[in-house]
């Protein structure tokens, strides 16, 4: 198990390191960069001999590898250095971004789970099988609405038109509501999908018909002996949701106003802003590990088949 | 082709029709308003974050709308007689070649940090905006010229010595970009000024809080008694506060504002006033009193270089059918290449008529023919043009395709480009990419002319002598020289003569293509009242107070 852990490990320090290298050349092969962005404003009116002498002074001219050098052995140091942009400490924009983008996932991820087992028990036992056939359509469809259209009808409605919470002013659990709502429909869809399909693998099978047949209700057959069934599958795709659940927050973020990590990363990139980029794209490359190796550990406790195979393999 | 063009540029209006077809009674709105204080908290919507609030760089107006509560300046300009009226300063004296001015300051004014606006302050922020600041990256003021030094003549007197004569210094005075600031902001580099806690000024209101990119916190000052006569009484703020929130997205800010989420909001697009009118909500159009929202040329790119092809694409451009499609009467057409109410102002209507006809002429006799497929070619190359969309204007795609169609008549093809910010700046320093630049420059003086066209300012003209190493030759040393006097007549009428000889000779070499005067468009909710805007439209919310809801 130490082995299997120090392996993970050494992977996920690969990963980082190579999202943190890709991410420096992205933004290096873009013309220009954060400096020239932000001090050639006209409005600033600087002459060319001020540029250059600021320029130097951020080592903008510097070649690529010098660069890339630096930031290594700064990050490497445990310093994340300044945005360029706002002239800020990137953990200072770090620390004031990330409880945000925190409770957008919560909510998000929360209520995804609720939405795909309210409707997948939906589409499973509602009678009429071309009302099942239909409901079963729904995830498919829903996966494919805009996150961004459906968040700005969902504020059209539920804030300006209903008035029941307000976009601007709020902040804290409240402000992660709406939005956190509106991004669990999509992030919902594939699991609600994966879920649906190991359920009717499983209800294939022919023990639900014994059970069937010694007069359990079909309630009772979903939750009890079902559910446990279908769920590794589930467990796995939704720890790839945390992917999507990142990208959904970068347009969810910028529909709300919200100012969290998502936000953060769409202004660094529009501005090359390199060291918030690379800061934040640490943290969701380490995230995404963090958590795919929580649902690669979680597997053995819920499905007893899995334990026993690893038993075996370690006698 | 007005309709459906209109429809697609309304963003929320779709949506909100879908609301407003589903039958449901609204509660009252909820307001983010301070019970508990007497004046209440308002709640000001921005469309972009601040970058820097050194206030030299207050120009952008997200920068501005924060100096504009947090700093006091020597001088205030006042909005109805554009005069020159007294504010931390009490009385000047220039001399007769406005070389030397010499201020006496009010006493007992002090920074947020209770540090003393004394001359030796009011002497270090000057040569800070005068001269830069290199070792901290400070650059100098662009309304300040030829500043040579100051003179702390006694705790409540300071003189400043200019080289050359600027008798646009006074004005420059009463700028946001004038702001005065402690001593100890003065002290930081230029990246710190970006954390608004950083800057100290003397101000109604004081920063208590931000959160980058995303909110800042004004508290109302109270002992502050020196404000502006023209905004007496000189008191505090009768406002506890103002809540500045970042909300780029459009239909969200304005859809945030009607119902009832905010008390105040900037960048008003022309589509959106009708409904905020509608809901009994109040639009401010503040002008900006500079140069015009305008279309220049860099005549650096040949095939801009002919004067003929100028005046043939001002003539095809039919501004009139601009302003109907896109923008409300708020934007007023414009009639020389400054603002009707700017100074100096000289009525160029004539100049710039709608004539296609005479467009054709210009450009047949230019060499460009008209080939069979519609487009105009010399020598086998076409007439194809590009510009990018400028962000900062309202509209600025839009208006932008209007234009490409209108030319596209006369033969002449317009791309219009946009990109990443690096890129859109790259592209508009090298006139070989981009003939064709969408410009605007706000400020209530004479001066605001050099500060658009002069090389070593914004040169939007892209003139050799500037930032852009890409300019082969062009330079117009007849218009820098006017450009020159306008900034250095001390004899007020003389500046204004030479103003209108500038104005002539940008209009007669075709240099712009003057559209509209360029508002600055709030939207202020029913219990908002006394709100002010300063010369060139930045909100001033000292005088403003709010109705209990």
């Amino acid at each position: 198990m130490t082995r299997y852990i120090l392996s993970r490990a050494a992977q996920a320090l690969l990963v980082l390191w190579g999202a943190f290298t890709l991410s420096f050349v992205l933004l290096q092969v873009m013309p220009g960069d954060a400096v020239l962005i932000k001090f050639q404003d006209p409005e600033l009116g600087l002459s060319p001999q001020q540029i250059s002498d600021i320029r130097a002074s951020y080592g903008a001219d510097e070649s690529a590898f010098v660069q890339y050098a630096h930031v290594l052995g700064r990050t490497l140091a445990g310093q994340l250095g300044y945005s360029i942009e706002t002239g800020v400490p990137v953990s200072r924009m770090l620390h004031a971004a990330y409880p945000t983008t925190l409770r957008l996932a919560v909510v998000s991820f929360g209520g995804a789970i609720m939405l795909a087992a309210s409707f997948a028990t939906a589409a499973l036992l509602a009678p009429l099988r071309p009302l099942r056939a239909a409901l079963r359509l729904v995830p498919g469809l829903a996966s494919g609405i805009p996150v961004f259209w459906l968040e700005i009808v969902a504020i059209q409605l539920v804030s300006f038109h209903w008035k029941l919470v307000p976009v601007v002013g709020v902040s804290g659990w409240a402000a992660a509501v709406l939005p956190g709502l509106a991004l669990a429909i999509p992030i919902s869809a594939p699991l609600t999908q994966v879920f649906l399909s190991a359920a009717e693998r499983v209800m294939a099978q022919p023990f639900i018909d014994v059970l069937r047949a010694r007069g359990a209700s079909p309630l009772r057959i979903l939750y009890a002996h079902v559910l446990p069934n279908a769920l590794p599958p589930t467990l796995t795709i939704s720890g790839l949701v945390f992917g999507e659940i990142l990208a959904g927050a970068v347009v969810t973020e910028t529909v709300f106003g919200l100012d969290g990590l998502g936000q953060l990363a769409q202004q660094a990139v529009a501005n090359q802003d390199v060291a918030v980029l690379q800061a934040i794209i640490l943290i969701s490359v380490a995230g995404f590990v963090v958590i795919n190796f929580t649902v690669d550990a979680l597997h053995p406790l819920i499905d007893p088949r899995i334990r026993r195979t690893q038993a075996g393999g370690a006698a | 082709m007005l309709h459906p063009f209109r429809a697609v540029l309304s963003s929320s209006r779709p949506v909100l029709a879908l609301a407003a077809c589903m039958a449901f009674h609204a509660p009252a709105p909820a307001r983010a308003t301070d019970a508990a204080s007497p004046g209440g908290t308002l709640l000001y919507l921005e469309k972009q974050p601040h970058k820097n609030l050194y206030p030299p760089a207050g120009g952008f107006y997200p920068n501005g709308g924060i100096l504009a509560q947090i700093t006091d300046r020597l001088t205030w300009q006042n909005t109805d007689t554009l005069k020159i009226e007294p504010w931390i300063a009490t009385g000047w004296s220039v001399n007769a070649d406005s070389t030397v001015f010499t201020f006496t300051l009010r006493p007992g004014v002090t920074f947020s940090d209770g540090t003393p606006v004394d001359a030796a302050a009011v002497a270090l922020n000057y040569d800070t905006f005068g001269k830069g600041n290199r070792a901290l990256h400070l650059p100098p003021s662009e309304v300040i010229n030829n500043y040579e030094r100051s003179e702390v003549i006694d705790p409540l007197t300071v003189r400043f010595y200019f080289s050359k004569p600027s008798p646009g210094f006074l004005q420059g005075t009463s700028v946001i970009g004038s702001g005065l600031v402690s001593p100890a902001s003065l002290r930081r580099p230029l990246d710190e000024w970006g954390d608004a806690r950083h800057v100290i000024g003397s101000g109604p209101f004081v920063v208590r809080d931000e959160v980058p990119g995303k909110s800042v916190d004004l508290v109302t000052r109270p002992d502050y008694a020196w404000g502006p006569e023209q905004l007496a009484p000189q008191g505090p703020s009768r406002l506890a506060g103002v809540r500045i929130i970042v909300v780029p997205e459009d239909s969200i800010r304005i859809g945030a504002f009607i119902a009832g989420q905010a008390d105040f909001a900037r960048a008003v697009e022309a589509y959106d006033e009708e409904q905020i009118i509608r809901h009994g909500d109040t639009i401010y159009a503040a002008s900006t009193r500079g140069v015009n929202n305008s279309v220049v040329f860099r005549p650096d790119n040949p095939l801009v270089a002919d004067p003929r092809v100028r005046l043939a694409l001002l003539h095809a451009t039919d501004r009139p059918d601009i302003l109907r499609t896109l923008y409300s009467p708020n934007y007023p057409l414009a009639r020389s290449v400054i603002a009707a109410d700017a100074q100096g102002f000289v009525d160029h209507a004539a100049d710039l008529t709608y004539d296609p006809a005479l467009a054709g002429r210009l450009l047949d006799e230019a060499g460009w023919t008209m080939a069979p497929d519609g487009w105009r070619r010399r020598n086998g190359v076409a007439l194809a043009l590009a510009v990018h969309e400028a962000l900062p204007q309202p509209q600025s795609r839009s208006m932008l395709v209007l234009l490409a169609q209108q030319w596209r008549r006369v033969g002449v093809r317009l791309t219009i480009l946009s990109g990443s910010p690096a890129m859109t700046v790259l592209d508009n320093l090298n006139p070989a990419v981009t003939p064709l630049f969408h410009a605007e420059v706000g400020r209530a003086d004479p001066d605001v002319i050099k500060s658009a066209f002069y090389p070593t300012n914004r040169n939007v003209l892209l003139q050799k002598g500037g930032q852009s190493r890409h300019v082969e030759h062009f330079v117009d040393p007849e218009l820098n020289g006017l450009l020159d006097q306008v900034a250095s007549d001390t004899d007020p009428a003389t500046r204004l003569a030479d103003l209108a000889r500038v104005q002539a000779d940008i209009l007669a070499k075709g240099y712009s293509i003057p559209i509209f005067e360029e508002p600055q468009v709030y939207a202020g909710s029913a219990r908002v009242h006394d709100m002010r805007f300063e010369a060139v439209g930045r909100p001033v919310f000292y005088r403003t107070w709010l109705a209990r809801p």
